[in-house]
């Protein structure tokens, strides 16, 4: 039976973070299983699931990585995984947009109105040029919610922001960029 | 995942592009209801049309806020009228389209078409029935749309019907002459019909279509139109091949967002999915042009010599587009030069530089043909046949769809201006030169034989 750990690295953005990351998690032994990296600015962070063979123990872990950085350069977390089966919510995938001028507050709004409908966010960032800044979200609707409702009252919450916000159904970003055949959008 | 771009582009087109969905007509075959009593038959076309599109508008809502794409028009053609009229009187024929014209309305549907005669071979009495019908029917009917097929490449073409219909469309103005003649902007003279065609106010289930049928009529000037302008932004110097590259990948684009809502319509409805047609169809908002397509590659002045290219490229670009996006293109698929409907369009017309000869030229090689075009009231008939009989030859010999609509404006001279609001838009009257220099060709009738193309086999 293998011994899974899912464990973050949050360091300043420089070239060979990844290489000295999974290396240490390698030479400890550890199949790599999935993995998800972004950088933000200018801080790198990534998060991974690692399956051993044996026990190991979360620290064993946390130094493997941390012996391949300066002392204090790299923030590291590891948890044993727990399986939780599924996503967190069952519904249709779908990409919201937000656009306009910046402003403090706009995340707060639009999270917390989220989670109060129960919608979860798979995929959130944003982008700023100048003053102007585009949100791109994927979310996961619950197929019980009324989705005319939910866009009208997301348009409502974040009405004072004045920004121009779109709740589109997935598919129609895949048709408009994939080359496959859109039957296959239909009936996956 | 996918990428910023993409995502951005997507949205553009749709919050600032009027990217939309220009129809969703829903096919239906009502040859069931035909039979000898009047009364029955029509009784028996309404009850059809509500009981297979009456969830129609109701889905195309829910999809429009799925997606975000809103679906502009709800529309239904029927199998040709005219097969419901074998052996009826004239008051049937009034009566099936006002049945027919009642259902759109329930169903709230904005435009119902099919009251239509096949005749490019021959004409049968219902089919006569219908076009001498026309006059009463379009001036006391509000959704109906009429077509006549009077040429096939197969077929050649039918003078005496063109003979007919042009007499016809005179009576039509003058039946509707307190609206400037409007009743004639509901009736398109075809050759080679497309029998899949999902726009108005030609479309009709043809022969060979199923019972009931989902086609998809997508649009989107306003996105071709600015494609072409950023390629021109960054690369002024950008060689022609380069614009109908640009105007392909856009075609793309929108013709997938067509088979997208189209297709999951028809799953929706439990009917067939037919074709989509992607037609540049442009409405007379700023932004919504076909036109503008023209200016933005370079063609300032639309009637200006290099115009006929410049629709030959869009029409051909626009077609290589959605062939790569979908296997259920179909239709006219091409660019749409309705005068009317087309704020630059008509604009050229009123200050003298797109004659009625260069849209005939362009009628060549783009994807309908003389389309909402204001003619002065005082026309003849036989004038009417002529200009009928040139836009048929062009589609018959070349293997393509063409259409005559053509408004003959009661009272209205050259440089006039009519205004029929909406959608149908406003124009000037045009000339016609020499309108009677060809009566006496006209006037043989008969029939132009079929030309050497039909001979396949």
């Amino acid at each position: 039976m293998n011994h899974r750990y899912v464990l973050s690295v949050l360091i300043a953005d420089r070239v060979g973070i990844l290489s000295a990351i999974t290396s240490g998690v390698t030479d400890l032994g550890a199949n790599i299983e999935g993995i998800s990296q972004t950088v933000v600015q200018d801080y790198f962070t990534v998060i991974m699931t690692v399956a051993f063979p044996q026990a190991v123990g979360e620290e064993a872990i946390r130094n493997a990585i941390q012996s391949r950085f300066h002392k204090g350069e790299a923030a590291v977390l590891v948890r044993p995984y727990i399986s939780r089966g599924r996503g967190p919510v069952e519904g249709d995938r779908y990409i919201l947009t937000m656009s306009g001028k910046d402003r403090p507050g706009i995340l707060k709004a639009l999270t917390g109105y989220l989670a109060d409908k129960k919608i979860n966010v798979e995929d959130l960032f944003f982008r700023i040029v100048g003053e102007q800044v585009t949100h791109i979200g994927e979310v996961t609707v619950p197929a019980q919610l009324d989705l005319k409702q939910v866009q009208d009252e997301l348009r409502a919450v974040m009405a004072p922001f004045a920004l121009a916000i779109g709740l589109q159904h997935e598919n129609l970003f895949r048709a408009t960029n994939e080359v496959g055949a859109i039957r296959r959008l239909l009936r996956p | 995942m996918y990428r910023t771009e993409d995502i951005l582009h997507t949205v553009r087109m749709l919050q600032q592009e009027n990217l939309d969905l220009r129809t969703v007509t829903m096919g239906i075959n009502l040859l069931d209801c035909a039979g000898r009593d009047g009364a029955a038959v029509m009784k028996a076309a309404r009850a059809k049309i509500k009981r297979k599109a009456g969830a129609l508008v109701r889905i195309c809502d829910q999809l429009t806020t799925k997606y975000g794409l809103p679906i502009i028009n709800k529309r239904i053609a029927v199998s040709p009228a005219s097969q419901l009229l074998e052996g009826h009187t004239p008051k049937t024929a009034l009566g099936l389209a006002q049945a027919l014209d009642q259902a759109a309305a329930e169903v709230s549907v904005d435009l119902i078409g099919g009251f239509t005669a096949l005749v490019h071979k021959g004409m049968t009495p219902g089919e006569r029935l219908l076009i001498e019908s026309l006059p009463q029917v379009l001036s006391r009917t509000q959704r109906l749309c009429a077509s006549v097929n009077i040429g096939t490449t197969k077929a050649g073409m039918n003078v005496d019907a063109i003979l007919l219909v042009s007499e016809t469309l005179l009576k039509i103005a003058g039946a509707t002459k307190e609206a400037h003649g409007f009743g004639c902007a509901k009736l398109v003279v075809f050759a080679n019909a497309a029998e899949d065609n999902p726009f108005m106010a030609g479309a009709f289930l043809g022969a060979g279509e199923p019972e009931c049928v989902i086609n998809v009529g997508v649009s989107g000037p306003g996105v071709v139109k600015r494609a072409i302008e950023r390629l021109v932004e960054q690369d002024p110097r950008c060689t022609l091949d380069e614009i109908a590259e640009e105007v392909k990948h856009t075609a793309f684009r929108v013709t997938r967002t067509g088979e997208l809502i189209g297709r999951e319509v028809a799953e929706m409805l439990g009917m067939q999915f037919g074709v989509l047609d992607l037609s540049l169809a442009p409405t007379p908002r700023v932004g919504d042009s076909v036109g503008e397509i023209y200016q933005a590659m370079g063609v300032k002045v639309v009637g200006a010599p290099g115009t006929t290219a410049a629709v030959a490229l869009l029409n051909d670009a626009v077609k290589k587009g959605g062939a790569f996006a979908s296997s259920s293109v179909g239709g006219l698929s091409g660019a749409f030069i309705p005068v009317m409907e087309d704020r630059v369009l008509a604009k050229a017309v009123a200050d003298g530089t797109l004659t009625l000869d260069k849209l005939e030229a362009m009628t060549a090689v783009c994807s309908v043909g003389l389309d909402m075009i204001l003619v002065p009231g005082d026309i003849s008939s036989v004038s009417l046949s002529g200009i009928i009989m040139d836009e048929a030859a062009i589609g018959i010999y070349n293997q393509k769809t063409t259409a005559v609509r053509l408004i003959p404006a009661p009272g209205k001279k050259v440089g006039d201006k009519v205004d029929f609001g909406g959608l149908f838009g406003s124009g000037t009257v045009i000339p016609v030169d020499s309108s009677s220099g060809s009566a006496d060709f006209v006037c043989h009738g008969g029939h132009i034989p079929a030309p050497i193309q039909s001979l396949r086999n």
